[in-house]
């Protein structure tokens, strides 16, 4: 029975809900009257052993003790009869259907009953009589009727405040109207009024600059920048301060960098061997642009759900859709390991959507519906079904994707006339041109040399391009790639091929003249293999693999011998170091039977470069002769010889035009223009992108998660307590009765997710304005930003919230204009000076009728100090940084799960392996061993000491004053100033008073100002 | 710590900001609020942060010490002799089962290589590979049923330290440090030390979730176990720092006095005092010269052989010794040859036999003068020390004489405060392949760990993300079996 059939159970839980509040009748009705026999029976050989085996965690006195399991109890009638978590727990006259006696004969793997071992075989074929007499149980009214299983009521789970449709508040009544300054007040002082708190004044404009600035940017407002604000007395001047800010670049790097928290970024795959993914940082470098630009959050989330249905083929959509697949995931996989790490992935993907775009919590739900939300599995196994298809890939995307699109049709365009020509003359002049060839010319024609090189049809790589010349090579021409597989199509129209030639040839343009495309001109081979195809369609013979042996080679590297080319690994290969910038030769034989079809032959040849570069420069040839060619005997293009093979055959076909241009000056120059127009074919830009890939299976509900436990397949749904309308998901996912076009089911959640009136979109709206809220202060209006649900902290101020969602609809989904309505606000310019009625009612100011100064995050920390010693480096995007001590923004640090940069985990930055909300704020003493002794503060210290002397300032007072203005925004007191004289004195009469030693004392100065709370406290 | 906070409590902020937010260790305010239901649900914390409170029950041991056996050794040639296997080497292996192991495996059984022998008054059989630690066996608890899911390094250590497999949970040694604190303010609670990162490194080892102020601290034995920025900068003099030191306090004090009470200020202020008296405290603990000569023989300190494990286990006495909470060390290799890779020393796939051998002479001193030296100081009766891999092997041999990984049934001991010596609990099948009686999961282990520092593992817990997490996730039974 719970094995049955979850995905019909799903289906009609409504039905199930109401059959529920009944099982006592049900099983009342399928009961057979006790008799004694039955009585003594059930006295006798059953209730002892459940009691002494069982009762300990299935019972109502273990649910007392708090040790009840799985939700089941056998001490009564009808616990048993309702079952637990997993369902009925018996089938009165099915023994071996009921999970009772699974349990006990140790069936289910992981719930052999009882845990402490097997009950005697004895007691397991009394359980089962017991059951096929149809369980006759005297207990019925003995125990309290127990509420054994939890069922999901998604209908009342709407009336939670965050499931709710938004609600349009009006603005509170105040009494104190002068404080309102944007409608945020309104809210925020209405509370504060109802219980009698005063709300502080707006701060002095040098902390309000550094607060805004820290907040907005994630940097200190330089000297001048303070200059200009202090001057500009106008009343705009805070607006129009918040305005350049917003504007600016780095405020896309200080709240990209938040937004990277919620979705566990890293570059890396975490686990066996934490493989590095280089082109991940596409991903954060999108975020970072989208930030800046505004980019609605509606559209902002779509992207990252299906940006690459969304732009197909872009570099923008493929960046985007990083977000699916920033999570950890394994580089060693075996086929033991292969499923379970699948399903762990998209639970990956599916907790990251739950906890980071809607506040839900996902990740328990993979294993049982969730025990206090709505959320049923069918919810989570819906959404992980629309993630079905999408797999983690490396994949290499043309950066101008769009543009080369429109070259390749303007390339068309021009090339259309150019193959009609060809194809006119094949037809009308050909046949006539190639009769008198083949009777003046042909016999005195001769080609003998055992080795006939190809003449390349195609050839393509998975990353590296290539072309073709007339003489039978294969030459790179850019993009080349450790992992690479070229493949290349030939043809033949004779018969007993017996071996295959590899020419790698040396060439002055590749690095160290070759053949090897890697910097020392070494190249490594990892497998070769060949299928042969029929080339004419009216041979039905399927192609085969030939099976190859290593004949000869000209020399093979020490551990890269030529037969691992044939070995079937293509970890392993052959290389020719150090004989690199030479010429090399391989010789593959057909181990077996000769190959050639009648009609013709196709060779596809795949050689795959795995962990290294592949080759610059390559020629193939094939031997048909009476014994195998040696690797030293003659070459000569094929031409010829398939030429005289096609004679015999009595019809002139257009494939003789290929070969007979060799011998024809109007063919080959017809055949050349086409070639040549081919070779100037636009080229992608490509660039390597960690994003999706079409791949995977369908997926399967698990029970309890396991995935050897695989019950009904899942299809793609969303969360049905965020549905407005009857009829669910249909408005997202057309069924194949409607007759629409398929929508990618990743799409399909995309707008579900941000449909403002039936879809996810107010959740989704309420969370990120609370994103908002709480980097600006510290703590959201949901304190608990990842979590809305029964479990979170309820809203400080639900009107306020449901406000700013709205608003946020209404902007079309900007952000920019809700950071504006909150920076203006009275609350946020507030001071942080204390009011003991304040401290006193509202300790932990709920209310915000101050504002506490907060700590610096470890991104914002670092910054500043390489800012305030001249060492930032502003410049943006690109390939992640690998010096911790580099000048570059703390952004562009290399996130690797295994190897977190130390001075940032120290100072909270988060380990990116889940959705992470709120940063820990932590203190620890080795922060202050890091700033106390680090050489990097020391250095910064010394360097900021620099540009204050390059300034020359006139003394020790101005050196104080400047030191202060560019560390803490402000100048000295008089009694600071004095303070930091006599400590510089101190420190100088502690060094000996040397030449140098006011200068050390002055770093140290400048030192101690890095490590005071004002610096990384802001107000 | 708090000196420097108002004395008005209730201005406190809630208790678990206040764990978010402070850090320095108290663990037994965090644990005491922990098992009081009213205030885990966030009530204002009323207590002065630095009153000690009794925990739920009497901890039987203060510290912990964990060899952490990498790479994974096999059972079937070490702990748990099965004569079965010695009499049908060669024959199909009942049972072979083609989920078990990693890569691929014969089906055919691989006798152990080594000799067995009985020891001590328990008679327990131990290969020839301990000859040290066999003289120990009446000291420990063997667990020959311990069982997991993962079936790879990495997730296998996760699973073992964590919990679970997939990354991001807090370890064992992260709970610890959350629930108790430490007892050494001028030392951190969670060391781990290793001389190659594990596969999966900071991961095992991870605060996950819970505040970083519980993270571990590593010391890595090819730096020579050097903690950074703990000395002073070059051009700085002990008064020179020690004046601004107090220029620093002073100001921050004033900064302070102009602001409502924050607690995280008061923290700060005083994170640099604890700062400055750790420069000395910890050199101080992992200055191992300070031992005398007969205790550095007996750990192996002159044994090239096995000098780098005996400088961590040596390092280890002296860190619980001044009341650090969890010491960790991944067993390294320093004897090599065999094939298998750096990382995970004792990953025998090609040969079991060279491949133990040289681990077994790696770890077996040290791990033996570890229990005597704790013995002889009287603090083995406060320390836990356990000993095992992340997985087992297999019964049956990968290639002609390796073994595969196996996660179905593999052996761990413990010794120490609390435990009963010289005992055996659960066993696997007659050819050791599979935990079939009285199978022990890793949240049993880590119940049993938790009880015998004093906490209740289903009230542990920390809410993250809508939930409230527990090292033992779902699962986890107290093995009273082995407990004195």
């Amino acid at each position: 029975m719970p094995v049955a059939n979850r995905a019909h159970i799903f289906s009609v839980s409504l039905a199930l809900i109401a059959m529920a509040l009944c099982p006592l009748a049900m099983a009342a009705d399928a009961l057979p009257a006790l008799s004694p026999e039955h009585l003594a029976f059930f006295e006798s050989k059953i209730r002892p052993v459940l009691a002494e085996h069982c009762y300990g965690c299935h019972s109502a006195q273990a649910q007392e003790k708090g040790k009840l399991k799985a939700g089941l109890f056998v001490d009564s009638q009808q616990g048993l009869m309702s079952g637990g978590e997993t369902g009925h727990a018996l089938l009165p006259g099915k023994p071996l259907e009921s999970l009772l006696i699974k349990v006990i004969r140790h069936e289910i793997k992981d719930a052999e009953m009882p845990p402490k071992g097997k009950l005697p075989e004895s007691v397991i074929a009394d359980l089962t009589k017991w059951i096929e007499m149809g369980a006759p149980d005297p207990r019925l009214a003995a125990a309290p009727v127990a509420k054994a299983k939890r069922t999901i009521d998604v209908a009342s789970g709407k009336d939670w405040w965050a499931f709710k449709s938004l609600t349009q508040p009006n603005l509170p009544a105040v009494k104190n109207a002068a404080w309102v300054h944007t409608p945020v007040d309104a809210f925020i002082l209405a509370k504060q009024e109802a219980v009698g708190l005063t709300a502080n004044n707006v701060t002095s404009k040098e902390k309000l600059l550094r607060r805004v600035t820290f907040d907005l940017t994630g940097l200190a407002p330089t000297p001048d920048e303070r200059a200009a604000f202090l001057n500009d007395t106008s009343a705009e001047a805070y607006s129009r301060l918040i305005d350049r800010l917003l504007d600016s670049p780095k405020y896309g790097e200080r709240w990209g960098r938040h937004w990277l928290d919620v979705v566990r970024f890293a570059e890396s795959g975490g686990y066996e061997f934490d493989g590095f993914r280089p082109g991940a940082y596409h991903y954060r470098d999108w975020v970072i642009k989208a930030m800046n630009n505004d980019m609605p959050y509606d559209e902002f989330v779509r992207m990252q759900l299906a940006g690459d249905q969304i732009k197909p083929g872009e570099y923008e959509g493929a960046s985007a859709a990083g977000f699916l697949v920033a999570g950890p995931y394994p580089g060693q996989i075996t086929a033991k390991t292969v499923e379970k790490i699948r399903y762990d992935q998209l639970d990956d993907m599916v907790s990251t959507i739950g906890s980071g775009l809607l506040g839900l919590t996902m990740a328990c739900v993979r294993c049982h519906d969730h025990k206090f939300d709505p959320l049923p599995q069918r919810d989570y196994y819906g959404i992980a079904a629309a993630l079905a298809t999408t797999v983690h890939s490396p994949s290499q995307i043309d950066l101008s994707y769009v543009e080369t699109q429109k070259k390749l049709a303007v390339h068309n365009q021009i090339g259309a006339p150019l193959q009609a020509a060809l194809k006119k003359f094949e037809t009308e002049e050909l046949p006539k041109r190639f009769d008198d060839w083949k009777r003046d010319q042909l016999p005195k024609l001769q080609s003998t040399a055992p080795w006939q090189v190809f003449d390349i049809q195609k050839a393509t790589a998975q990353s590296a391009r290539l072309i073709t010349d007339r003489d039978g090579h294969v030459i790179y021409t850019g993009n080349k790639a450790k992992d690479d597989t070229y493949t290349i199509k030939v043809v033949t129209h004779q018969k007993g091929v017996r071996a295959f030639r590899l020419d790698a040839l040396s060439d002055p343009t590749l690095p160290s003249k070759g053949p090897g495309l890697s910097d020392n001109g070494n190249f490594v081979l990892g497998d070769v293999k060949i299928i042969a195809k029929p080339l004419d369609a009216k041979n039905k013979t399927k192609p085969v693999t030939l099976k190859l042996k290593a004949a000869q080679v000209s020399f093979e590297q020490k551990n890269f011998e030529f037969a691992k080319t044939v070995d079937n690994n293509p970890n392993t290969g052959w290389g020719v170091a150090p004989q690199m910038g030479k010429d090399h030769a391989a010789v593959f034989a057909i181990d077996g039977e000769t190959a050639g079809f009648d009609g013709g032959t196709e060779f596809e040849i795949q050689l795959r470069f795995s962990n290294f570069f592949g080759l610059g420069r390559i020629r193939l040839a094939f031997n048909n002769g009476s014994a195998l060619a040696q690797i030293a005997d003659t070459e000569d293009m094929q031409n010829l010889r398939e030429l005289r093979a096609l004679t015999d055959t009595k019809t002139v076909s257009s494939s003789m035009t290929r070969w007979f241009s060799r011998f024809d000056e109007r063919a080959q120059e017809l055949t050349a223009a086409v070639t040549e127009h081919e070779r100037k074919r636009p080229q992608p830009v490509l660039t390597e992108v960690y994003t999706t890939k079409n791949g995977g299976e369908d997926v399967f509900f698990l029970r309890r998660g396991e995935v050897d436990r695989k019950e009904g397949k899942a299809s793609p749904n969303f969360i049905q307590v965020l549905m407005r309308s009857s009829d669910a998901e249909k408005k997202w996912v057309p069924t194949p009765e409607a007759k629409q076009p398929a929508v990618h089911p990743r799409l399909s959640l995309a707008n579900w997710m941000t449909d403002a009136q039936a879809g996810g979109g107010p959740l989704l709206a309420r969370v990120i304005v609370n994103r908002l809220w709480r980097q600006h202060f510290g703590r959201g209006l949901v304190p608990t930003s990842n979590d809305f649900g029964t479990q979170g902290e309820k809203p400080t101020h639900p009107e306020l919230l449901d406000w700013l969602a709205s608003e946020l609809i209404k902007n079309g989904w900007r952000l920019k204009p809700i950071h504006r309505l909150i920076l203006l606000s009275s609350v946020y310019t507030q001071s942080g000076d204390v009011n003991p009625t304040t401290v006193q009612r509202d300790p932990e100011n709920h209310l915000w009728a101050q504002r506490p100064a907060r700590r610096l995050e470890a991104e914002a920390i670092r910054d500043t100090l390489l800012q305030l010693g001249g060492k930032l480096d502003v410049k943006m995007y690109g390939p992640s940084e690998t010096n911790n001590e580099s000048g570059r923004r703390s952004v562009y640090l290399r996130v690797k799960r295994s190897e977190l940069v130390p001075f940032m985990t120290m100072f909270d930055a988060p380990e990116p392996n889940q959705s992470i909300g709120d940063r820990g704020n932590t203190t620890v003493p080795t922060q202050a061993l890091a700033v106390m002794n680090s050489p990097f503060v020391h250095d910064l210290a010394a360097q900021l000491l620099n540009r204050i002397m390059a300034t020359k300032p006139s003394g020790t007072e101005e050196i104080v004053s400047r030191a202060y203005e560019y560390a803490l925004g402000r100048l000295p007191e008089a009694q600071e100033t004095q303070r930091m004289k006599a400590f510089i004195e101190q420190q100088t009469q502690l060094h000996g008073n040397k030449p140098d030693s006011p200068t050390l004392a002055m770093r140290e100065f400048c030192h101690a100002l890095l490590c005071l709370n004002e610096f990384i406290y802001v107000d | 710590m708090f000196n420097d906070l108002t004395s008005n409590e209730s201005l406190l902020p809630s208790r678990r900001r206040f764990l978010q937010q402070s850090s320095l260790g108290f663990g037994s305010i965090a644990l005491a609020s922990m098992l009081n239901e009213q205030q885990a649900k966030g009530a204002p914390a009323t207590l002065n942060p630095l009153a000690l409170r009794p925990s739920l029950f009497a901890p039987k041991v203060k510290s912990v010490i964990w060899l952490f056996m990498t790479g994974a050794p096999s059972q079937v040639d070490t702990w748990d002799y099965k004569p079965e296997l010695q009499k049908r080497n060669g024959e199909p292996l009942p049972g072979s089962d083609s989920k078990t192991g990693f890569f691929t495996t014969s089906g055919k059984i691989l006798k152990s290589p080594f000799d067995w022998k009985q020891h001590g008054e328990s008679g327990s059989w131990v290969s020839s590979i301990f000859p040290h630690l066999s003289q120990h066996v009446d000291k420990m608890a063997f667990i020959h049923s311990m069982y997991l899911k993962a079936n790879n390094h990495a997730p296998a250590s996760m699973e073992l330290m964590c919990g679970d497999s997939q990354p991001g949970r807090p370890s064992a040694g992260a709970w610890l440090t959350y629930g108790l604190g430490t007892e050494n303010q001028n030392l951190p609670s969670f060391v781990v030390m290793h001389e190659r990162r594990p596969r999966g490194d900071d991961q095992i080892w991870s605060a996950g979730f819970l505040p970083k102020s519980f993270q571990a601290l590593t010391l890595d034995a090819r730096r020579n176990g050097v903690i950074d920025n703990l000395s002073r900068h070059t051009m700085e003099s002990a008064a020179q720092q020690r004046s601004s030191l107090d220029l620093i306090k002073e100001m921050n004090q004033k900064h302070a006095q102009l602001r409502s009470p924050q607690t995280d200020l008061a923290a700060r202020i005083n994170s640099f005092e604890l700062a400055y008296r750790m420069q000395t405290a910890a050199p101080e603990a992992l200055d191992i010269n300070q031992e005398s000569e007969a205790t550095k023989k007996l750990y192996g300190l002159d044994n090239k052989t096995c000098e780098v494990f005996a400088r961590q286990c040596l390092t280890a006495r002296r860190l619980v010794e001044r009341g650090v909470r969890f010491v960790q060390i991944f067993a390294g290799k320093n004897a090599g040859g065999d094939g298998a890779v750096d990382d995970v020393p004792w990953d025998g796939h090609n040969n079991i036999e060279t491949n133990h051998r040289s681990c077994g002479a790696a770890t077996d001193q040290p791990a033996a003068a570890l229990l005597a030296d704790l013995a002889g100081r009287g603090l083995l009766d406060e320390t836990l020390v356990i000993w095992g891999g992340e997985f087992g092997r297999t019964s049956d041999s990968q290639g002609s004489v390796g073994r595969d990984h196996n996660p179905k049934g593999f052996t761990i001991w413990m010794a120490g405060g609390g435990i009963k010596g010289g005992i055996h609990h659960g066993a696997t099948d007659e050819f050791g392949y599979k935990a079939v009686e009285d199978k022990v999961h890793v949240n049993d282990l880590h119940a049993t760990l938790l009880h015998l520092l004093g906490l209740d593992h289903e009230k542990l817990t920390y809410r993250h993300n809508g939930r409230d997490y527990r090292l033992t996730d779902l699962g986890g039974r107290v093995i009273n079996e082995i407990l004195a």
